[in-house]
């Protein structure tokens, strides 16, 4: 649990402290050393246009793990607004947002993302937009199941008989008993977001060139797969480990939760 | 039941609904003109106004959007999906086309992922905590933590081009199917261990199973008959994801393999800003996606009527 947590961590510092540790610029470009192999001077090599592929890692950290962690904020914020308004709200405003959520969950999220993306037209913009509105359907529905369970609690009846706003019962009563569940979905949105970056990027749909996120840098690398090939695994080892931390991190506190539950 | 079913039908027709709504709402507000997009499409030269009006009329985008949504919407319902606005050719028959490319490969990797995941799942839960277990997790979690489309390449390098045994470009032969198979495959066998095995675990914990033992039913037969069933329910609910993974794998795996399926249909149709092909996807994926998940609801709440009694 302290190792995955510790790993956790070290990738959000990375996230932020990548510029510090990078060598060279990450858009410098140097022709005559163009699709250099690794060596002293070049730890990872340099891709097509001769940039430092080490230093391309550490910025796009920003955006790769920066971004997804954004992203799936966002889809927690709305998510949960969501979940709580459909069990606090009524039979009728329930029923309307749970086929809400119902269609967008009718597709499977990455590929709505990407029409939504390609369709608006690639930029970091739609990007956020698209990966947002694909995610916060699960968080929703916890947060909705949770809440429903909530509303025959002797405590949640007195707040309510005692004449306490629906708001106020949301903030004090139902988001105290949903944060566990919700930070355990959040991990794992976490760990999509981050694949539905490069996935976006990959495709040509996401971050733009010459941004240096991963899988971005992937698209680039795929042209000279044959001559360079060690120029597109560093990316993809970048894009699964942090994806494997992050959802290790998220088993390792689901696990500490239900321990929590069983001993309460 | 059959009420049950018949609500799930109701609620699957209001969500579709929803989705082409959705879909509509999305391409309503493209940038750009789509009136333009069509008659630059359809004529291939600079266009006077009179003419982006007079299709910006024949599609009824000049009538705001509800009256165009319906006016969209109703051939729709029949089958019609119109005609490509890039070459003018009907949508229906390429979509079945790529479509024939697609179904196979999907259905061979959701196989590799079976025989891959249940052997493993069983070898694991044979002595949960050994190493062979740890293992299993540890392989099953490294799988969905990779990117389909990054480990299409790596397979793409180690076969095409190292070892130089399988073909990786295109769809000529039936060889073609093997490396996609595989790269989609892999990432199935990675979900489905993992469920498998926790299916597997949760039933072997269940309160029943002691009693049996007592009376003396034998190890073997409390499996196959008590063990069996219950791990079964989830591993029926998890093809609905594994679904949306193969849907979602495609895309990106097609593309990197050049293969003409639904994956790359959609991409190239989206580069093409070819918006009738993005349609008809999108609309032809939901429906999948909901049919299927509504069968697997059905079956679920079949197999473990307690559901059906919690929530209908």
């Amino acid at each position: 649990m302290r190792s995955v947590i510790m790993l956790a961590f070290c990738f959000t510092a990375l996230a932020f402290l990548g510029p510090v540790f990078a060598p060279y610029d990450p858009a410098a470009i140097d022709i005559p050393n163009r699709l250099s192999a690794p060596n002293a001077q070049w730890w990872l090599g340099t891709d097509a246009l001769g940039r430092d592929i080490l230093s391309r890692l550490l910025y796009g950290a920003r955006w790769s793990l920066g971004l997804a962690f954004l992203i799936s904020l966002l889809g927690l914020l709305i998510g949960t607004i969501v979940g709580l308004v459909a069990a606090l709200g009524g039979k009728w405003i329930d029923w309307a947002l749970m086929r809400a959520t119902d269609t967008f969950l009718s597709f499977p999220e990455l590929v709505a993302s990407v029409v939504i993306a390609g369709v608006l037209g690639a930029s970091t913009a739609s990007l956020i937009f698209a990966l947002t509105v694909t995610s916060w359907m699960r968080y929703a529905r916890v947060a909705r199941g949770i809440g429903l369970s909530l509303q025959n609690q002797g405590y949640v009846i007195q707040a309510r008989l005692a004449g306490l706003a629906p708001l106020s019962i949301a903030r004090w009563h139902y988001l105290p008993s949903l944060l566990p569940s919700l930070t355990v979905v959040w991990t794992g949105m976490f760990a999509r977001a981050i694949l539905g970056i490069s996935t976006l990027g990959f495709l040509g749909f996401g971050v733009q060139p010459p941004m240096p996120e991963w899988g971005t840098m992937l698209l680039d690398a795929r042209i000279h797969m044959r001559s360079t090939p060690l120029q597109m695994i560093w990316p993809g080892i970048a894009v699964v480990v942090s994806v494997l931390a992050i959802n290790l991190a998220g088993d390792a506190l689901r696990d500490a939760l239900a321990k929590q539950d069983t001993k309460a | 039941m059959t009420s049950i079913v018949f609500g799930l039908l109701l609620r699957a027709c209001v969500v579709l609904t929803g989705a082409a709504l959705a879909t509509f709402a999305l391409l309503w507000h493209a940038p750009g003109d789509p009136a333009l997009a069509v008659a630059l499409a359809r004529y291939r030269s600079v266009v006077p106004d009179a003419v982006i009006d007079q299709v910006r009329a024949e599609a009824g985008f000049d009538t705001g959007f509800w009256s165009a949504f319906w006016a969209w919407l109703g051939p729709l319902l029949t089958g019609d999906f119109g005609q490509s606005a890039v070459t003018g050719r009907d949508v229906w028959p390429e979509l079945v086309t790529a479509m024939s490319y697609t179904t196979p490969v999907a259905l061979l990797a959701l196989g590799i992922g079976m025989a891959l995941a249940l052997p493993l799942a069983l070898l694991a839960t044979k002595r949960p905590g050994s190493w062979l277990d740890r293992f299993a997790v540890a392989l099953a979690s490294l799988g969905v933590a990779i990117p389909a489309f990054w480990l299409g390449l790596l397979l793409i390098l180690l076969f095409a081009v190292q070892l130089n045994w399988l073909p990786a470009i295109g769809a000529r032969t039936p060889a073609h199917m093997i490396l996609p198979a595989m790269t989609l495959g892999l990432g199935v066998a990675a979900s489905l261990t993992r469920i498998i095995r926790s299916g597997i675990l949760e039933a072997r914990g269940q309160p029943f199973l002691p009693a049996f033992r007592r009376r003396g039913v034998s190890p073997r037969d409390i499996e196959r008959n008590h063990i069996a069933p219950h791990a079964g329910v989830p591993v029926v609910t998890v093809f609905g994801l594994e679904l949306a993974f193969l849907l979602e794998g495609l895309v990106t795996v097609e593309v990197i393999f050049s293969r003409p399926g639904l994956g790359g249909f959609l991409v190239g149709a989206i580069t093409a800003r070819d918006f009738p092909k993005v349609q008809a996807v999108v609309l032809v994926t939901a429906v999948i996606f909901v049919t299927v998940n509504l069968l697997i609801d059905v079956m679920y709440r079949a197999l473990d009527p307690r559901i059906g009694e919690r929530d209908a």
